[in-house]
């Protein structure tokens, strides 16, 4: 059931599941989080302070034998994922046990062991779509401010040429590039759209920073206003809808200019605008074993450790039933991207729209959005590129 | 301020048997490497207790020097809805 078909046949099951609480059901995108420590100080996000009892690999081992070939969609998160000194072995496992369609890994592309450890990823999970997504939060000294680090932008430039060399050689890796779209960068979106335009990743994807219990940001003012943030994603979606994309590709830009959509509905009208699925379709493991339905509510559903490592025994048991009554009773809403796009798979008018979308014949180039759209100012490296 | 549910949550869930020692531990050491945190803020719930009602609003402790939450003697104990925040140097600019 580790293909795309598997995971759309699921669909139907997952909506009976959220109204009936039948049938039962494993996650098929879960996150991972095997340790908060990060080597990035971001304006926004406070991950990096905290320090956890962390899960070891043989408890991870047992903890992704419970959950069997049920997942699809893995994210390994972090911290800093790449800098966890056992990512690979953990990758490994997660391969062996679940043979997952997909496995995430953002990165800030710091560390200079970067590409050798994502080689050994890719190469030990071959059936697996490895995406390795490179933070970017503004071009040059702006990202290095936003994500504390000085020199941080040098390096990502480094490693983003050295994973698209990678990439070239392993045809399970895609790299792309990530921005968290927060009050720090929002003036300067274009500026990354048009760097990461000519960068040579595989894609683009914007987040927009919210709270998080996980990220300990609750109550900080990073998240733009709605109009900041209407502003710019229209720019975003201008550049998306201008590029021509087949296959696949098609199918996961029109997902995310729907996402874009969702969040600037999120934000205006502060409603859980599309059923949220967090706690039945996504779940996040954090890295002392406490299974929550999403890092946002960070509600805390059980830890494995007492639960002899058996995921089914908390996604089946008892306390999760107050929590899915919550989410179901739009209690809270979140522009989280990794739910969002498992909620628009599961929501019908935007499967329609994507699947129109898809379908309509010979989707007409528009010209605005990059021609528009300012050239950042060229870096030393990019102009020794040159 | 967006999420303002999410504000509210946090505050309304029990608090682990370490909390405190845990959440002012991690800003100790986001100050002592230099991160944007500047200290830590105790934002007590809507239904305090008097003892958190009668700490000085907003004031921004250094966590070795912070009220220990839930305080003592708070008549909802680990249910107790006060919750301490980071404050950063962006705020700080912000408001000054």
């Amino acid at each position: 059931m580790n293909s795309m078909a598997g995971v759309l046949l699921r669909v139907p099951l997952f909506k009976l599941y959220r109204q009936f609480d039948w049938p039962r059901m494993l996650p098929i995108n879960l996150t991972l989080s095997p340790s908060p420590k990060c080597n990035s100080r971001c304006l926004t996000c406070n991950i990096w302070m905290k320090r956890e009892d962390e899960l070891t690999l043989d408890e991870w081992d047992k903890v992704l034998a419970s959950l069997g070939r049920a997942p699809y969609y893995f994210t390994i998160s972090g911290g800093e994922p790449l800098m966890y000194p056992h990512v690979v072995e953990l990758t490994q496992l997660t391969y062996e046990h679940c043979r997952p369609g997909v496995i995430t890994i953002p990165t800030n592309g710091i560390l200079p062991t970067i590409p050798e450890r994502v080689e050994r990823i890719a190469r030990s999970c071959p059936k697996s779509q490895v995406i390795i997504n490179l933070s970017l939060d503004g071009v040059g000294e702006k990202h290095d401010f936003i994500r504390g680090v000085v020199g941080n932008f040098k390096k990502f430039e480094q490693r983003l040429e050295q994973l698209l060399s990678l990439r070239s050689r392993l045809s399970n890796l895609t790299v792309g590039i990530h921005s968290v779209v927060s009050v720090f960068s929002v003036g300067h979106l274009d500026e990354i759209i048009a760097y990461a335009h000519q960068s040579g990743a595989d894609q683009f994807i914007t987040e927009i920073a919210e709270p998080r219990v996980e990220l300990d940001t609750v109550g900080l003012p990073i998240t733009p206003s709605p109009e900041d943030y209407a502003k710019a994603i229209d720019r975003l979606i201008a550049y998306v809808e201008s590029k021509r994309f087949t296959g696949l590709a098609r199918i996961t830009e029109a997902f995310r200019v729907e996402y874009y959509k969702l969040v600037k509905r999120i934000l205006d009208e502060q409603d859980q605008v599309i059923a949220c699925y967090a706690g039945w379709v996504s779940a996040h493991i954090y890295s002392d074993g406490t299974v929550w339905p999403c890092c946002v509510r960070a509600d805390n559903l059980g830890n494995l450790r007492d639960h002899n490592y058996d995921f089914k025994e908390i996604w089946f048991g008892e306390k999760i039933k107050e929590v899915r009554r919550s989410i179901a009773a739009k209690e809270c809403h979140c522009p989280l991207a990794n739910a969002s796009y498992t909620n628009m798979l599961h929501d019908i008018p935007t499967l329609a729209r994507v699947g129109a979308k898809v379908l309509r014949p010979g989707n007409k180039r528009q010209q605005t959005a990059i021609a528009d759209t300012p050239r950042p100012a060229p870096t030393a490296e990019m102009v020794a590129k040159k | 301020m967006a999420f303002d549910w999410l504000n509210k949550f946090h505050h309304d869930m029990e608090k682990g048997p370490d909390y405190a020692v845990k959440t002012l531990a991690a800003y100790r050491l986001g100050m002592k490497a230099k991160g944007s945190i500047v200290g830590v803020v105790v934002q007590p719930a809507p239904n305090c207790c008097d003892l958190a009602r009668n700490l000085p609003a907003g004031k921004v402790y250094h966590p070795d020097h912070a009220p220990v939450l839930p305080l003592p003697n708070c008549p909802q104990g680990r249910r107790c809805g006060c919750v301490y925040r980071p404050a950063m140097t962006y705020q700080q600019a912000e408001e000054g």
